[in-house]
Formats: C-alpha cells, structure tokens, sequence
C-alpha cells in the first residue's frame, strides 16, 4: 500500500467513524431514540460515563474523527504525528469505556462498539503511517 | 540514516507519550465523574427489614420529593393540574426511556411551580409501551395508579428508581414499594387495577394517540389552548429554559 492509500484508507475509516457519532449526536440532542438491537443503548448514553466534563462523548468522538480526518488529507509529517496521537489516545480511551459498558453500567451500545471496531483500524492505520516516517526518498509522494 | 531513525524514533516516542498522557486525562475525568451525575439507583434501598420478611420496606428514594411536588395539584386519570387550565401540554412517554426520567427530574418541578401549580397549564402524561415487555408492566401500573388520581406521583417515583432497559427493573416487588411509598394510595388496588379494563383502554387509546399523532420517539411533547389544535413542541434539551419559550407565548 502506498503512502497515499494509507493516506485515503485512514480518510475513509475517519468519515465512518465521523458518521457513527454524528448519528449519536443529532439523537443526544433531537432526544430521537437510538435504533438498538442491543436495548440498552440508551442506558449507555445516558450514564453518567457517557458525558465527559459535561461534553457527551460522542461529541469528543466526533471532534476527534474529523480532526482524524483531516490530518489524513496533508502528507506532512506533523499531520501523520497528530492524527496518529489522536487515534491512539481515542483507542485508548474507548478501551476503557467498553470496560466500564461490561463492568460498571452492565449495558452495551452497538453504536459504541461500532465506532471503537472503527477506531481500532484507524489506530492501526495511524501508526502504520507514522510507522513509515520519514519515508525513503524513492517512496516519496509526487 | 542514523540521524533520520533518531528523527523518526523520537517522533513515535512523542507520540506515543501525548497519546497515553490525552487518555490518562480522558480516563481520569471521566472515572472521576466530573459532571457529578450519579447513575440511578435500579433498585430500591432497603431500610432493614429482616432477611426472612418477604414484603420490602414501603419507602424508595425520592418519594418525599415526589410528595412534595405533587401535593395539592388536582389529577384525573392522566391529567395532572386544573381541568380548566387555558393552556394543556401533553406528553407521550416510554416509562423504560431515560430521556424521559431525565425530562421528569430535571424540567417537570419548574414546569409544575410556575405553571401547573398556578392553574396556568395542565399536563396530560400519554404512555407508550415499545421499548420492551417493561415498559408495559410499568405502564400498567402507572395507569392503575391513574384510577386513584395519583398518576403523576407513580410516574414521578418510577423515573427516580429506572433501571436499564428490559433488565427486568420492573418487578412485582419495586411496583407494589413504589405504590407503598405514595401516601394515600392503596397498592394492593392498583396491583388488582394493573388488569382491569379501565387500563386496558386507557392503554388502547394511548397507543392509537401516537400513531394518530405520528409520534415515533420519546419523549414527544404537544401543546397548545385547551381544546384547540396542539402543536409539537421542540425543545433542544429537556430542561425547563427549553420549554419556557412556548409555555409562555400560550400562556400570556
């Protein structure tokens, strides 16, 4: 895969993550039930796990895709360095956050599982680029 | 090479550490509950009864509160405050919906002391039963607490003991300490009055409501004159600032 796949590939994993928490979003504030196979969706949005300093954290979530986002857009070394620390930190956290959807709130969000399967490639993808700088010269992009 | 490997290790490193370092402070906030909201209890507290007592303790948390609220507002059946009031707002509710609870704890006291209590608007509560068998059992109970005129103070009390939804929150047990915890009302009539035909049709009509009204989510919430065409209200969150716009223009 060449550094402007990755490049394209991350771009893509970071708008359906960007969809994800979008949708979660606009339920959090139109107060639309959530579609859930799991029937605890709610019960996961609406602890008190799910807001983070009074922000939801599908806010965060989507803040953080679209930033995800656009790093992937530069072939700049910083974008590489920031997109990759923002989907490893947002791996990190939703680590912790199925932790506590099986241990503490004894509830599970399909939408949130949805959004981590999500974060866990765009993480691997991230550090795959970051892995690959500074590229040698003859796999430089054009 | 070796400069740029130091380059390209350095660069990984600083990564990696700003990485754990924005997720240590993610993990700590939120382990530590900033925003203070204590999830709610889904079961009731006991006050000691005896492990072998088979009847739970007839108190579950908020019941003052509710008491407080309620008392002295006339209720009918569904409707809670003067039936003459110029203004009805009606909402449609899923007892199970944590939208709902979060509408009933943090917008319903204002809603009630600055507009209900004064006879400037009545509430009609219109149950839902779609989130799960839960919901219906809770619902029945609701209305049967309807045919005391003590509706409101049940769903009040309810919302302040909601459990996850379809975990089975919804027992015998937290229905019957629920009623117990609501002075002036009889629990072993409203356990009978869970199946009575006036429920029965109280739930019948409910349903057709919403399909008439087309209201797909919850919590959905109508107003408008008494005995004009109500209109839905949409609010951003649910608290009382959001409701008071269209509360006042109608009631002005």
């Amino acid at each position: 895969m060449t550094a402007a796949q990755l490049r394209a590939a991350i771009a893509l994993l970071a708008l359906a993550g960007v969809a994800v928490t979008a949708y979660l979003v606009d339920a959090r504030y139109s107060g639309t039930r959530l579609a859930c196979t799991t029937g605890a969706c709610e019960t996961v949005q609406h602890s008190r796990y799910a807001k983070l300093a009074g922000i939801p954290v599908a806010v965060l979530g989507l803040g953080a895709y679209v930033s995800v986002f656009l790093s992937a857009l530069s072939p700049r070394v910083e974008a590489a360095a920031i997109g990759a620390a923002i989907a490893l930190a947002g791996l990190a956290f939703a680590v912790y956050l199925v932790v506590v959807q099986v241990a503490v709130i004894d509830a599970i969000c399909q939408w949130c599982l949805a959004s981590d399967g999500i974060l866990f490639l765009l993480a691997l993808a991230c550090a795959e680029r970051l892995r690959r700088v500074p590229e040698p010269p003859g796999e430089r992009e054009p | 090479m070796q400069g740029l490997l130091r380059s390209r290790r350095a660069l990984v490193g600083a990564v990696g550490i700003v990485a754990v370092a924005i997720a240590g402070a993610l993990i700590l906030i939120s382990a530590l509950g900033s925003d203070g909201k204590q999830a709610a209890p889904t079961t009731p507290v006991s006050t000691g009864a005896a492990a072998t007592a088979p009847a739970p303790p007839a108190w579950v948390p908020g019941a003052a509160a509710t008491q407080k609220l309620f008392g002295g507002i006339p209720q009918t059946l569904n409707v809670l405050g003067d039936p003459k009031a110029p203004v009805t707002m009606v909402e449609f509710a899923d007892l199970q919906c944590p939208f709902c609870g979060e509408y009933a704890i943090d917008a319903l006291p204002a809603i009630v002391e600055e507009y209900v209590r004064p006879g400037k608007v009545k509430l009609v509560f219109t149950g839902l039963a779609f989130i799960g068998p839960d919901s219906e059992t809770a619902l029945r109970a609701t209305y049967a607490a309807g045919l005391q005129g003590k509706l409101w103070n049940y769903l009040d009390l309810l919302y302040r003991n909601q459990g996850p939804e379809n975990s089975g929150w919804v027992t015998d047990g937290l229905l019957r300490t629920v009623g117990e915890s609501i002075p002036g009302l009889d629990a072993d009539a409203l356990m009978a009055g869970r199946s009575s035909a006036e429920v029965d049709d109280a739930i019948a009509l409910s349903t057709q409501q919403a399909r008439t009204a087309r209201v797909d989510s919850t919590p959905t919430f109508f107003a408008g004159k008494t005995g004009g065409a109500l209109e839905q209200v949409a609010v951003s969150s649910l608290t009382a600032d959001a409701f008071r716009p269209t509360l006042d223009a109608l009631t002005k």
